[in-house]
């Protein structure tokens, strides 16, 4: 059983992330990373995408996530208030979002498509309210895109 | 019977569940410090040390890396639970002199007869903040951002103690029984909307966000329209606009005319 | 025999009538967010629901069920009057003013944050006094186990520690060290926020304090139905024990293994390194193995009782067994939901599967297969076989008994098989009402339906429960003689030193609990920098 666990540890996409990382939830809207300019998602030198995102009582910021399809994904995220979770149906994306810590998750989808983006954690009354989604496209139009704008998202 | 020794290397359970125990937690210890730190993509290493701290979750501070500024100016203000726990009579008495020029707008006792919102009654955080912001410059009036060049601080804190303090005006429709639209009652999980009441009050009451009860439905349409089409920036992280924006004109509507009419004194309970 | 016959119905009744009022909860839940029922006007009402349903079915019904067969264990095996029967019945007001003191604000809707307490979010602190009251109750009970057992074996040097007993005694040194985890959570950490002395709280370091507790207590939970399958059922359906040994070892299995390896609730958290959630994960792996050498021992005791009632060959056994007694029911229901749970729970423990499931509805479906199915159908069978000889009237409805047994059944499957599937679905927990009408969670809506009517079955089931015991109340008074346990195959006559006591399992416990959680705990405790302001809830106007 260990070495099923170890062996699966190692060759699976799906790993904890590798280090513990702080911040403030008080003063993420201050500036830094998470200062609501620079969320939403990234095309990082080496070509893959880092998306960050912040949890707060009842929404997801950005509301709505744009990523390629068929590219490495790093999602950075982190709550401003309470614990929120973050799940992305019909995927194995899914972490809890901890005031005081940053999450980290690899992802990558091969398939184009839109997903609901539910918090999975009682975050107090309102809850229920909690839901974002993710919408997939192909790598082109992602291109297309971050071409005129530094930070994408498919918030209306 | 004999009492044979338990803790001692000539018994076999002692000597056994304490080498198993050792030895799957040695195993499972190596693997996971010295091993699994170098196997994971995008992890660079500096060191043994390094890997062993990682593993064990030594925690750093988040990376700073480019950031995107904002073009436009935000709110600067911390709030925390802990503020206004107990204003000082002296700061409510000095935010009573202070209040006076705002009486022509807001009413000599917080109440309005424009379409001014209304204060008396209103959560300290709420009057703290949006003055600040409108110090700072993240939220712009034509009339009130003028009056706050000449605020310190500790006139906002003040002033803010004060409205506080008076007592929220009794509701003026005492005869409407109607039924709450579902846009304030539930919301609209789908597009992320929460009921209203689950930070405005009601319900639960978040720092920050305002009483609505008795509010002016001109004064609430005009500030949903704002937020949605982003005019107005200074709710912290997009907080308000990730709301308004989903909603649509008449979903505004509903929700300023029941908020305006609703008499105060059924509500909240 | 049986001395403290009121202390012990006072565990039983105090258990079952907050059991039934949290069943009531649960079902009105399930009805509530599920497309029969319209939204909900306030949902804060749906939170407070679900956290007196939390509360009572996590820490008061199991542990007051735990405490009572606790007695009767104690006096029934040890053939001892109980020691400290009034500090037994300080310890049982202790949990009736904690249970009255938690529920008071959660009723008045002033402290909505479910069982879990998950801070930042800070409620009223008299829910979190309530339940440290609970707790210490309940430590009582703990320290009186091991003193009765002690003063036996004073007296009975050489002579083996009766099974039920042993069991009793490490189920309940179980329960002292894992409920440490949530105490320290809420003295240390959660009650000085919530009175007002401080207005940050580390919200990664409860969340580990707290998986401390959170799993164990699942075996805690489970620890009276494991000594009804050994020392009831064999007895009960006229059979043998197959192996007391393999009892004691899967007793003392669960001492060890069951308490470090809580971090595996944390392995979506961003607070605990990656290291540790292996560590972690590998020990989770152990814990299996207790469950498979019962599973083994009571399949084999099981079939001892069906040879000596004359069954043959390789299968017959099976149906030679007493189908009619509602044991042998409740047993093979048991375990039927226990496999099915413990498939759930394969997943769960390993990192990677678990990504796809974290904190859906899968996870709330898992644990009520576990807790209300496999290990509550057990209660329901101890106070069956209890009664007779804390009332002194017999329970003779057997066909009424198999009815309530069955509908349990049903309704348990009915209503966690849909909450699977919804799960892997990806729909989320804990949220008072979803929207059936979008396409993405329309699928949803049919299961959520079943699983609600399976809740509807579980009330009429306890509703049963209920009235067969009332019934008894009136049925002519008997002698039920003295309360026996089940007979091993090969008595012991001499146990080695290591399974006639705990000490060297205690150890274990405790030294693992320290290499597995002190580095993770301490580390977070020195740190100013990752403490968060509370959010209280409750502030309506």
């Amino acid at each position: 059983m260990t070495g099923m666990a170890a062996y699966a540890g190692v060759h699976q996409a799906t790993m904890p992330q590798a280090r513990v990382e702080t911040v403030d939830p008080t003063t993420l809207h201050l500036g830094g990373e998470f200062v609501e300019s620079n969320l939403g998602s990234a095309i990082e030198p080496d070509g893959s995408v880092t998306v960050r995102a912040i949890g707060q009582q009842y929404s997801f910021t950005p509301q709505c996530i744009l990523v390629p399809a068929n590219t490495p994904i790093k999602i950075r995220a982190t709550s401003a208030d309470v614990v929120h979770g973050l799940l992305i149906q019909q995927t194995n994306v899914n972490a809890m979002l901890v005031p005081g810590y940053v999450s980290v998750l690899t992802a990558s989808f091969t398939q184009p498509g839109e997903h609901l983006m539910p918090c999975q954690e009682f975050c107090s009354v309102g809850h229920e309210g909690m839901w974002g989604r993710v919408k997939i496209i192909p790598k082109e139009d992602f291109l297309a895109i971050a071409a005129t704008q530094r930070r994408l998202s498919c918030v209306e | 019977m004999i009492e044979e020794r338990l803790f001692s290397l000539k018994n076999i359970w002692f000597v056994g569940s304490v080498g198993a125990a050792a030895s799957v937690l040695v195993v499972s210890g190596g693997l996971a410090f010295l091993v699994l730190p170098y196997t994971e993509r995008g992890n660079r290493i500096a060191g043994i040390w390094d890997a062993i701290c990682s593993a064990a979750g030594v925690p750093k501070k988040s990376s700073q890396s480019e950031t995107v500024a904002s073009q436009t100016k935000l709110s600067s203000v911390v709030l925390n639970s802990d503020m206004f726990k107990h204003p000082a009579p002296v700061s409510i008495g000095r935010g009573a002199t202070l209040a006076q020029q705002c009486a022509i707008c807001h009413g000599p006792t917080g109440v309005s007869r424009a379409d001014s919102p209304n204060l008396a009654g209103q959560y300290p955080s709420v009057i703290y903040k949006q003055l600040h912001d409108f110090k700072t410059g993240a939220r712009v009036n034509a009339v009130m951002s003028p009056f706050l060049a000449s605020m310190t601080e500790q006139d906002i804190l003040d002033v803010a103690s004060y409205y506080a303090f008076l007592p929220r005006p009794p509701g003026y429709h005492p005869d409407t029984a109607e039924v709450a639209p579902t846009i304030v009652e539930s919301g609209a999980p789908m597009r992320g909307i929460a009921p209203c009441g689950s930070c405005h009050g009601g319900i639960e009451n978040k720092a920050g966000s305002p009483w609505l009860e008795g509010q002016s439905a001109v004064y609430i349409k005009a500030q949903l329209h704002a937020f949605a089409n982003g005019s107005r920036t200074n709710d912290i992280s997009l907080q308000m606009r990730n709301v308004a924006r989903q909603m649509i004109d008449k979903e505004i509507d509903q929700a300023a005319e029941y908020y305006a009419s609703k008499p105060l004194t059924e509500s909240g309970e | 025999m049986l001395n403290s016959k009121r202390l012990i119905l006072a565990h039983f009744w105090l258990a079952f009538a907050l059991f039934g009022l949290a069943l009531l909860l649960g079902a009105w839940q399930m009805f509530i967010r599920s497309p029969m029922a319209a939204w909900i006007g306030n949902p804060e009402w749906y939170y407070r629901s679900l956290t007196a349903h939390g509360t009572i079915m996590a820490y008061v019904f199991p542990t007051l069920i735990a405490m009572g067969f606790g007695y009767a264990i104690s006096e029934s095996s040890l053939k001892q009057a109980l020691i400290g029967a009034r500090w037994a019945w300080i310890g049982f007001w202790l949990i009736v003013v904690g249970t009255v003191t938690s529920m008071i604000p959660v009723s008045l809707g002033l402290a909505s944050v479910l069982y879990t307490f998950y801070p930042p979010l800070i409620g009223n602190p008299f829910y979190y006094i309530g339940i440290v009251l609970v707790v210490g109750g309940s430590w009582i009970w703990v320290a009186l186990m091991a003193i009765n057992l002690a003063s036996w074996k004073r007296s009975n040097r050489g002579v083996p520690v009766p099974l039920a007993m042993y069991a009793n005694v490490a189920s309940s040194w179980l329960w002292g060290w894992t409920a440490v985890g949530a105490a320290l959570e809420l003295v240390l950490q959660i009650l000085p926020v919530a009175l007002g002395f401080k207005s940050t709280i580390d919200a990664g370091l409860a969340r580990v304090f707290f998986s401390w507790t959170l799993h164990a207590i699942v075996y805690f939970w489970l620890m009276p139905t494991y000594i009804a399958y050994y020392t009831i059922v064999p007895r009960a359906i006229g059979g043998k024990l197959y192996s007391d040994s393999m009892a004691r070892i899967s007793f003392v299995l669960f001492l060890v293994v069951a308490m470090p390896i809580g971090i595996h609730h944390t392995f979506a958290d961003p607070q605990v390194g990656a290291g540790f959630k292996f560590i972690h994960s590998a020990f989770t792996a152990i814990v299996a193995l207790p469950t498979l050498l019962t599973v083994f021992t009571i399949c084999a005791s099981v079939e001892i009782a069906g040879r000596l009632r004359g069954g043959r060959g390789p299968f017959g056994w099976l149906t030679a067994l007493p189908w009619q007694n509602p044991v042998m029911l409740a047993v093979a229901f048991s375990f039927i939901m226990l496999g099915f749970g413990g498939a759930g729970g394969l997943i769960n423990m390993s990192y990677q599967l678990d990504a796809s499931i974290h904190n859906t509805q899968w996870i709330t479906g898992h644990f009520h297969l576990i807790f209300g199915g496999a290990i509550v159908i057990m209660y329901f069978v101890i106070a069956y076989d209890l009664w007779p000889h804390l009332t002194g009237r017999e329970i003779r409805n057997l066909h009424l008994m198999r009815v309530q047994l069955w509908l349990w059944f049903v309704g348990m499957i009915v209503t966690t098989f849909p909450w699977h599937y919804v799960g892997v679905l990806g729909m989320p927990r804990r949220m008072a009402f979803f929207d059936y009408t979008d396409p993405a969670i329309a699928p949803d809506a049919i299961p959520v339906v079943m699983s609600a009517f399976g809740g509807f079955l579980l009330v009429v089931s306890a509703g049963v429960f209920f009235a067969i015991l009332y019934k008894s109340q009136r049925s002519p008074l008997c002698d039920a003689g003295p309360y026996r346990f089940s007979v091993a195959v090969h008595p012991q006559t001499k146990v080695p030193v290591a399974l006639n006591g705990h000490a060297l399992w205690i150890a274990l416990m405790i030294g693992l609990t320290v290499t597995n959680y002190g580095f993770p705990i301490a580390q977070l405790t020195v740190r100013s920098d990752t403490s968060v302001p509370a959010y209280y809830v409750g502030t309506r106007k």
